[in-house]
């Protein structure tokens, strides 16, 4: 259908005229969209922002010397969460130094051995809801398997709970990072006769190295704000103790009992233990971030 | 660990599957080798061959094989723990709505319903704004900013569930019953359904609360796989929508949704995975009491998660622990359907994305 | 050194004056001019990193996508200049359709791959719009092949399908000008050929400019060939004289093959 220049002419004109008519409602709704997503942005910054000011300004207010110094209190007495920080701190450190080699190793076997294998996919599978699934069940488990057969809380349980979390994550880092090192850097170690235990700890695994430790920070950052593995596990303890086997006290559990109560004092020492837990998780994470990129 | 001048390897060994050296062959062709170029025998190095390696993979291996047996684990001990009360109620105990300790009966209705209203309510809020911000982030932000502000949504996900828990009642209840909810009593008041929702105690706890909360809770981990498949789009295939003469929200949301459908309801899935399963955030603020008087949102309930939190430690072995293992056994049965869910469809994502590619 | 010119006598649709382009600090087009001829097809040859893809993507202001790209200069179209023109962005690509190196068609039906253009800008009823599809389906010499699975995935289909049916999916919107970005590079030679005898027919109602890597392509297809060198306008003329008889010795060593 051919037209002449001038009917060309005047449907092009009537065409653009119809566009123009329907472009305004169109922008209308796009700029509608735009500024809710604006919007969306400032609502999830805004939550934020408030948190941590507000864990900020209540948890310095009820800082003091003896907060470091001294025991837990019974309620409307001074005193401290000197054993709760403490019973954190060994807990934290126990589960990271059981979980991080057990997942190094698992992350190895993803991403070495095998990685399309069977096996392999459905490690990954697992460990990936394991990653996601609810804390409180594996207290649960490690209540099942441990509290109830040796009939006491205790500071190993609650570290053991950790340590199954950190697990996942620190298999997840550690897989994800051996795989961004090239195929080549393998090859020429295993050109020089290398075997193949040593390629992977002193040549794979070295180069990923601030990739797996950034992967340990976070579960670390991770596990020291968990509070559900915790409460039937290692329980709480409101004396000092440095007895593994006994219950011990921890931050998470803390706060929780005393934020819970309502006793002034007690309101004002949970502030303060979120105040520290959020400040260590923070360093962590910030910490995460620098290493891995300092590393490129 | 030297290679001969010819390249050859100076000493055979047992090399991993991947790289089979012929056994021998290569010591014979160097000792030869060596014989005629007139060198000394080389020095003797321990050799950290066969015995070495098949350690380290065997513990390799078995450190995967202890995920796998971490799943069963978990799973038998709930289902061995949850044994009495499985027996004694069958699958009854999720329509039941009782749950008295003093006279040993149970049912685990009220929680059941706690945990799915919170994380409902979670859903609604958290899943347009997750949207809002990955639109934000991937089509809106100018280059300085994204960084920052991504690195800020991820910084919500670090903060420790505790945190929200304590904020939450302390804080954030307090400030929602006197802008949010006294108001909305006020101007729901007699309407016939929604009049009924609102009609609780007014007092910044219950399922509402903590609904808002968890969503708060999970939004960076939506917003987080919501730009990252965003953001995996061909960018010739939103160039081609552009080109078309579209605005940038007919793009996203007539070309970008279809194209990473499949990461979008697997991030969504992930996180509902994240909202069943979360403790102290609910904890908190849902007010902890084992009955469902009304639907009113503003009314106190309990969460699955909650009534362990509070009940287990206390409950000695017997019916009331047993009861409280069978919620968690349907807690974790749950959570794993949807994260299996969620992780299939993002792997669904990945493998059109690497077949288009 | 200006560029060597011999005009078209045809109407100029696109006239650019004096165009630069800049990639953040590195200047990609140095002061272009040109002036494209209505109903003709005109080809950018060059060597890679010429610029004419570049070039081709002032033309819709493709590149106001990507924050760290700009242009300075003129480009009317008919008229009236496209880089400050007060007329929203989507309307002028309205009227200059662009199709790409690799198909892309979107994740929806072959029909609602048509109809996504069409649906943004005109109200049209079911039979129109069913009018409409059919309509470019043939001007891209794809009906007959799709005709009884329209309600089929885009993606079903060959590569050479899926391309035509993005030029469809162009053609559909009724622009006025069509600019094709290597549109072979990723096709088999049967397609490639189909696609050329389209291109021909094609600029009976549009004015086709076409980027090509493959000289032959020029020389096959176009009316008019402008060859590019590192940013610059070397030559411009009708694709036979450039070819047979270039004016420049630049044009002169890269059509004959002396550099690629």
């Amino acid at each position: 259908m051919t037209m002449s220049t001038a009917q060309r002419l005047l449907a092009q004109k009537q065409l653009a005229e119809v566009r123009a008519a329907r472009f305004a409602s169109r922008k209308r709704v796009n700029q509608v969209a735009l500024t809710l997503s604006l919007a969306a942005m400032a609502f999830g910054v805004f939550w934020l922002i408030w948190i941590l000011w507000e864990t900020l300004r209540l948890g310095l207010g009820g800082l003091a010397i003896a907060t470091f110094t001294q025991m837990t209190p019974p309620p409307n007495e001074a005193g401290g969460i000197l054993n709760a920080i403490f019973g954190s701190l060994v807990m934290v450190a126990i589960a990271t130094f059981v979980g991080t080699p057990i997942g190094v190793m698992a992350g190895i076997y993803l991403a070495e051995y095998n990685p399309k294998g069977w096996l392999s996919r459905v490690t990954r599978f697992v460990n990936d809801i394991l990653l996601s699934a609810p804390s409180i069940v594996i207290g649960l488990f490690v209540y099942a398997v441990i509290v109830a057969r040796f009939k006491s809380f205790s500071g190993i349980a609650g570290a053991v709970a950790l340590a199954l979390i950190v697990i996942p994550v620190v298999i997840r880092t550690t897989e994800n990072m051996l795989q961004l090192i090239p195929p080549g850097l393998r090859e020429a170690a295993y050109a020089l006769g290398t075997p193949k235990w040593k390629v992977i700890s002193s040549i794979t695994l070295r180069a990923a190295r601030s990739g797996v430790v950034t992967g340990v920070l976070l579960a670390v950052a991770r596990i020291s704000g968990e509070t559900a593995p915790l409460l039937f596990t290692a329980l709480n303890n409101q004396f000092w103790t440095s007895d593994v086997t006994q219950p011990m006290a921890s931050l998470p559990v803390t706060i929780f009992k005393f934020a819970m109560s309502p006793y002034e004092n007690w309101q004002q020492l949970a502030w303060a233990g979120v105040f520290l837990i959020t400040v260590a998780v923070l360093a962590l994470n910030i910490l995460a971030r620098v290493v891995t990129r300092s590393k490129h | 660990m030297s290679t001969t001048l010819e390249g050859a390897p100076a000493r055979e060994h047992d090399v991993s599957s991947t790289f089979p050296a012929p056994a021998g062959a290569l010591d014979l062709a160097a000792e030869r080798a060596r014989v005629s170029r007139a060198e000394p025998p080389p020095a003797k190095v321990p050799r950290s061959g066969p015995l070495a390696d098949r350690l380290f993979g065997l513990a390799a291996k078995s450190a995967a094989l202890l995920t796998l047996a971490l799943l069963i684990g978990i799973l038998v001990s709930l289902v061995m723990g949850a044994w009495p009360a499985i027996e004694k109620y069958g699958l009854g105990f999720l329509t039941r709505s009782v749950w008295d300790p003093v006279q040993e009966d149970f049912g685990g209705l009220v929680m059941i319903y706690g945990t799915l209203a919170t994380s409902a309510i979670a859903l609604v809020i958290a899943v347009p704004v997750s949207f809002g911000i990955a639109l934000f982030l991937t089509e809106l932000s100018p280059a300085w900013l994204k960084r920052p502000l991504g690195t800020a949504i991820e910084l919500l996900a670090a903060v420790p569930s505790i945190v929200y828990g304590m904020w939450g009642l302390l804080v954030f209840g307090p400030i929602l019953s006197t802008y949010v909810q006294q108001p909305l009593q006020k101007l729901l008041a007699g309407v016939p359904y929604l009049g009924a929702l609102v009609s609780g105690p007014p007092v910044g706890i219950g399922i509402l609360s903590a609904g808002i909360i968890l969503a708060i809770m999970i939004i960076p981990f939506i917003a987080s796989v919501m730009r990252d498949v965003f953001e995996v789009t061909p960018a010739l295939l939103k160039e081609s929508a552009y080109g078309l003469g579209s605005t940038t929200w007919e793009v996203v949301s007539k070309v970008v949704l279809p194209y990473t459908k499949a990461g979008v309801i697997g991030g969504i899935m992930l996180g509902l995975g994240r909202a069943l399963g979360e403790t102290m955030a609910v904890t908190f603020v849902i007010g902890n009491m084992n009955q469902l008087n009304s639907l009113s949102v503003f009314e106190a309930a309990n969460s699955i998660t909650s009534a362990l939190a509070n009940e287990f430690a206390e409950a000695g072995a017997g019916l009331h622990q047993a009861a409280l293992m069978y919620l968690g056994l349907v807690l974790f049965f749950i959570t794993f359907v949807v994260l299996s869910l969620s992780k299939l469809l993002l792997q669904r994502m990945q493998k059109s994305e690497g077949a288009k590619a | 050194m200006p560029a060597t010119q011999v005009q078209a006598p045809e109407r100029a649709k696109i006239s650019v004056k004096d165009l630069n382009f800049y990639y953040g600090k590195f200047h990609a087009l140095k002061n272009i001019n040109l002036e494209i001829p209505e109903h003709k097809v005109t080809a950018f040859i060059g060597p890679s990193g010429c610029g004419k893809s570049t070039l081709l993507r002032t033309f819709n202001r493709m590149f106001e996508l990507y924050p760290e790209q700009r242009a300075e200069g003129t480009i009317a179209l008919d008229g009236e200049d496209l880089l400050t023109s007060k007329q929203d962005v989507a309307l002028i690509r309205a009227k200059v359709g662009m199709v790409f190196q690799k198909p892309t068609p979107f994740p929806m039906s072959i029909y609602d791959n048509i109809a996504f253009g069409v649906k943004l800008f005109e109200n049209l009823s079911a039979s129109e719009m069913d009018d409409r599809v059919e309509w470019a389906l043939k001007k891209a010499a794809l009906w007959t092949e799709v005709r009884d699975k329209l309600q089929q995935s885009g993606s079903g289909l060959s590569g050479g399908q899926q391309q035509r049916l993005c030029i469809a999916r162009g053609i559909a919107i009724k622009p006025e000008v069509l600019l094709l970005d290597e549109p072979c590079s990723a096709l088999d030679p049967i397609s490639t050929a189909k696609i050329e005898e389209l291109i021909a027919e094609l600029k009976n109602e549009y004015t086709v400019v076409i980027v090509t890597h493959n000289m032959q392509q020029a020389a096959r297809c176009s009316d008019y060939t402008a060859y590019m060198y590192l940013g610059d306008l070397i030559e411009f003329g009708a694709t036979e004289q450039m070819f047979f008889k270039p004016k420049r010795k630049e044009t002169e060593d890269y059509i004959t093959g002396r550099f690629g």
